[in-house]
């Protein structure tokens, strides 16, 4: 399968037959999926359905099995069986994606534009606030070792301080910059890992659980939040969720899967009505 | 709109650099003062040299999280690579009696030689990086320590004599003492033996110091914390750490060719890995992650085992009763078991992650409320003495 | 050949198992704590020059020989309790620098009562005696090593498979936080395989040293690291993977050790070469090779990482 050309047209995100097979045990199972500009796009399904595998496979933390994962109409991941996997396979589409294997570090897709956060937050730790988000403006550096540590590059330099502060303060995190990131309360370490993705400069946002743990207080502000992001940054958004007030609060369209397979996909009205839905979450949606 | 936390930063990184330039004023002051054989002038320059090595392995273990234990192995690189070019050549027939003179027969000046040092180190680094750098932490150690011990190896080999001189050392290079400024009739003008290993130990700290705070220093320090969201953050984990891994090397092979001055001689078989067990010690005491704690670390490291304890080596009598357990080599007993002591309770290590502005920040607060905390002592021990009174 | 080759085939088997006998010590440790002990190789020097002066004051060699092992299992059991215990919810990167100071104090220790100066282990009757093999002369300690080396580890395995304490090392090196949430009593299970590991190296000691008589502070450093390196060579956490590997690492070191003279004699090369500086590099450059080509050593297992 060779790379599309880039049009309006083009879905920002297409996974195409994705399956993600873990020695004997398959988390992803034939998985295929497009989100188009502009869009917000939930994944839904209950704990261990694959959800996250998806998302690793994407942001290129997993190679995948087989399949293909395309930005912008690019493939930037793509695999078949082979080896050891030829045997144990037990998926389907073996021989479609018999093109060369295209395997992308993660920090290279992060630099093609897709920016992700994490279900169990990945903040460092040892940095405050202000340099957890200048840390993520580094990948667009034009500056080498040596200008940065001789401090020739004192222009990009406050141009990143800058737009660091900008982003802190949309998210009202600026008054608390040189605190440690993992001084703050749990909420405000989530609105951190979002502004931190936002300051790679993305045009895909993949967002893991992002209200997981929020009361519906807090979950209907992200919902606002997110929805504000996403016109003022121009982004298309992926988002990984189990409260189902947030999906349906901000979802163009949802997917479903179960045990790694598709299971449903359509609008918010579409997949609350949907039985098989009903059934995975064994008898009705989430509490929250 | 000053912020006045930061003019208060402001403020204590000045109060720093004045600190920082009294000391090298008094380096300088009592290099002409006191008389060059004094054991202070040991311990000034073997830890300058030990505080630029730590500060290299701190950099790569403490701020990138990358646990090597090679350091040894880049310190010989450097200094055999200074040794090498700065015997003068009317000495290299005696210095390399086996092997004709040796290959090499031209001479660099010291400052070139010391570069060339560096970037050996950093060139054998980067060869070893390319494998070594993907593996896990504890298997990096055990690597990185292997590596150490072939380069060990190869350069006592003697078939590479013409160019190391094999298993036997290499002497009459250059060493501090060259640094002083001589009258014409030999006797010293001005001492700089002292002063100019610090400032080059102090440039190069510096340089250290500047990266950290730059943008690949956050990059290191994000590997450390998470290597998974770095990398999700566009940072190229094989990339950087490449980086920290030549950059760390690159100022232990300085430090090498320091160490290599401070010796005036070098011989492959002493880098043992027992000096890099030093290190990191020196590295762990000072507190991993503060560049000003194994600054401290070295220093003391070197004052006591050289200096200080020297006293346990010796046999006491008090009248005729000797005072069991002192003698020689009992001061590496104590100073072990200060280690272990470290190691287990004050796991921060002296500085934990602070600097020296940190430090400097928070004294006008301590200071001002030692009144405060005094009177309140007061009181407590007052009050208490009432309770048992009762 | 055949004649100049023998020898150091010999020399290798014996090393072999006395590495060996080291190696389990590593890798049952890591296998548990996932820490590297460095100071292993330590107690097994240390185990050493007990026996010396234990030797010099006198006693019979029935009654010094136990007494050794039984103070070198003492000692493994004592440094686990001080220098690993208290440091068992830090990072890992503070026990290994706990091991490495142990390490340290250990050295420094040895340095300190022999005052620096070469120690001579006592000959031990029996297994000192030169014996003839095959045509080459040899100590007998080299034939009675990998025997030793054979019934311990068959005994060990035995331990570990079919009793209880075996099975619950087994379970602590597979699932550390479940095993201690079953109820298996985790301090009593590390404790011992620091002692069975500090015993196994107590009998290597009395073996090595036996071949190479000279014991100083640092006899230890080389053998332990060497042991350790069987230890990933075979699969950190296989003993027989271990075992394999120390064997497999003292013939080849001694190989390389005679391979000029192997060389030289069959003609390949005119003069030596001086290869035997590169014995002790070829186990790192092995360690390397097998780092990178397959880091689960040879009976390892992988395991992958959630993220």
């Amino acid at each position: 399968m060779s790379d599309k050309k880039p049009s309006s047209q083009t879905p920002v995100l297409e996974i195409e037959h994705l399956t993600m097979q873990f020695g004997g045990v398959i988390a992803v199972n034939d998985f295929s999926m497009h989100i188009d500009q502009g869009e917000i796009v939930a994944l839904i399904g209950p704990n261990g359905a694959g959800k996250t595998t998806a998302f690793n496979c994407v942001t290129g933390v997993y190679e995948p099995t087989n399949g293909q994962v395309l930005f912008h109409g690019k493939a930037i991941a793509r695999n078949h069986p082979t080896g050891k996997m030829k045997k144990l396979y037990a998926g389907l589409h073996a021989d479609k994606y018999l093109a060369d294997p295209v395997r992308l570090t993660p920090d290279r897709i992060t630099q093609m534009g897709i920016a992700r956060t994490f279900q169990n937050i990945r903040l460092f730790s040892g940095m405050t606030v202000f340099d957890n988000v200048m840390l993520a403006m580094h990948l667009r550096r034009k500056s080498n070792v040596f200008s940065q540590t001789l401090r020739l590059n004192a222009a990009e330099e406050k141009q990143m301080r800058e737009k660091a502060e900008k982003l802190l303060k949309t998210v009202d995190l600026w008054e608390v910059r040189d605190e440690m990131a993992t001084s703050l309360p749990y909420g405000r370490q989530r609105l951190l890992e979002i502004s931190r993705a936002l300051a790679t400069e993305p045009t895909l946002l993949l967002l893991d659980e992002p209200a997981a743990g929020m009361n519906p207080q807090e979950t209907e502000e992200l919902s606002r939040f997110i929805k504000r992001i996403k016109g003022q940054f121009g982004l298309t958004v992926f988002v990984i969720e189990h409260h189902m007030q947030l999906v349906m609060g901000i979802s163009d369209r949802i997917y479903c899967i179960d045990f790694g397979k598709l299971i449903a996909e359509g609008t918010p009205v579409q997949i609350q009505n949907n039985p098989a839905v009903i059934e995975a979450y064994l008898g009705g949606g989430e509490d929250e | 709109m000053t912020n006045p936390k930061i003019k208060k930063k402001d403020r204590a990184l000045t109060v720093s650099w004045i600190v920082v330039a009294a000391v090298y004023a008094a380096v300088f002051a009592a290099e002409q003062v006191i008389s060059p054989n004094s054991m202070l002038f040991t311990v000034l320059k073997k830890g300058a040299t030990y505080a630029l090595v730590a500060v290299s392995m701190n950099l790569l273990n403490g701020f990138t999280g990358i646990f090597s234990l090679g350091q040894a192995g880049f310190m010989l690189l450097g200094a055999y690579t200074y040794a090498i070019f700065t015997i003068p050549l009317e000495h290299r027939s005696s210095v390399y009696q086996y092997f004709n003179g040796g290959v090499v027969q031209f001479t660099l000046p010291w400052f070139l030689a010391m570069i060339l040092a560096g970037l050996v180190a950093a060139f054998f680094a980067w060869l070893i990086g390319l494998p070594v750098l993907r593996l896990k932490s504890d298997y990096l150690a055990i690597a990185t320590l292997g590596f150490a011990e072939i380069i060990r190896a190869i350069l006592q080999w003697n078939q590479l004599g013409p160019v190391t001189n094999g298993s036997n050392m290499l002497r009459l290079f250059p060493n501090f003492n060259s640094f002083n400024i001589l009258k014409a009739d030999g006797s010293v003008a001005v001492y700089l033996s002292t002063t100019v290993p610090f400032l080059i130990a102090g440039v190069c700290i510096g340089l250290i110091v500047l990266l950290l705070h730059s943008g690949y220093g956050r990059a290191f320090k994000s590997i450390r914390d998470d290597e998974v969201a770095a990398e999700a953050m566009g940072v190229n984990l094989a990339h950087h750490k490449q980086l920290a891994f030549c950059i760390s090397s690159f100022f232990a092979g300085v430090g090498g060719a320091m160490l290599a001055m401070y010796q005036t001689t070098v011989q492959a078989k002493s880098f043992t890995t027992a000096m890099t067990y030093e290190i990191l010690l020196m590295v762990v005491i000072g507190g991993v992650g503060s560049v000003t704690g194994s600054v401290i670390s070295s220093f003391l490291f070197v004052a006591c085992s050289e200096w200080w304890l020297r006293f346990l080596d010796n046999e006491q009598f008090i009248g005729d009763f000797q005072v069991p357990l002192l003698r020689n080599g009992f001061r590496l007993v104590v100073f072990s078991i200060i280690i272990m002591v470290v190691v287990l309770f004050f796991r921060r290590g002296i500085m934990g992650t602070r600097e020296l502005p940190d430090v400097i920040r928070a004294l006008p607060g301590a200071v001002r409320s030692l009144p405060e905390k005094m009177r309140a002592r007061r009181e407590r021990r007052s009050a208490s003495r009432k309770e048992a009174g009762r | 050949m055949w004649n100049t080759v023998f020898p150091y085939l010999l020399s290798g088997i014996s090393v072999g198992g006395q590495y060996a006998l080291i190696a389990i010590g590593y890798t049952m440790v890591y296998g548990i704590l996932r820490l590297i002990n460095f100071a292993h190789g330590d107690v097994f020097m240390v185990a050493g020059i007990i026996m010396v002066y234990m030797s010099a004051s006198g006693m019979p060699l029935w009654v010094t020989i136990p007494l050794v092992l039984i103070l070198t299992a003492l000692i493994g059991f004592v440094i686990e309790r001080v220098a690993y215990k208290p440091l068992r919810s830090a990072p890992r990167m503070s026990v290994m620098i706990s091991a490495i100071g142990v390490s340290y104090t250990l050295q420094n220790l040895v340095l300190y009562v022999t005052g620096g100066l070469n120690k001579t282990y006592p000959t031990i009757p029996l297994i000192s005696q030169t014996v003839t093999v095959l045509g080459a002369k040899t100590k007998a300690v080299t034939l009675v090593t990998p025997v030793l080396t054979l019934v311990l580890v068959l005994l060990l395995v035995t331990l570990i498979n079919k009793t209880k304490i075996g099975m619950a090392m087994r379970a602590v090196s597979k699932d550390f936080e479940t095993s201690q949430l079953m109820g298996i009593k985790i301090n009593s299970v590390i404790s011992a395989t620091f002692v069975i590991g500090s015993f196994l190296a107590g009998v290597g000691s009395v073996l090595y040293f036996t071949n190479y008589p000279t014991v100083i502070q640092t006899s230890g450093a080389m053998p332990g690291l060497k042991a350790f390196v069987a230890a990933v060579f075979g699969g950190i956490g296989s003993i027989p993977g271990a075992v394999i590997g120390a064997f497999i690492i003292g013939i080849m070191e001694n190989i390389i050790k005679g391979l000029d003279v192997i060389l030289f004699k069959s003609g390949v090369i005119s003069a030596p070469l001086g290869l035997s500086t590169f014995s002790d590099a070829f186990t790192f450059a092995l360690l390397i090779v097998i780092l990178i080509v397959k880091p689960t050593g040879l009976f390892g297992e992988k395991a992958t990482d959630k993220v």
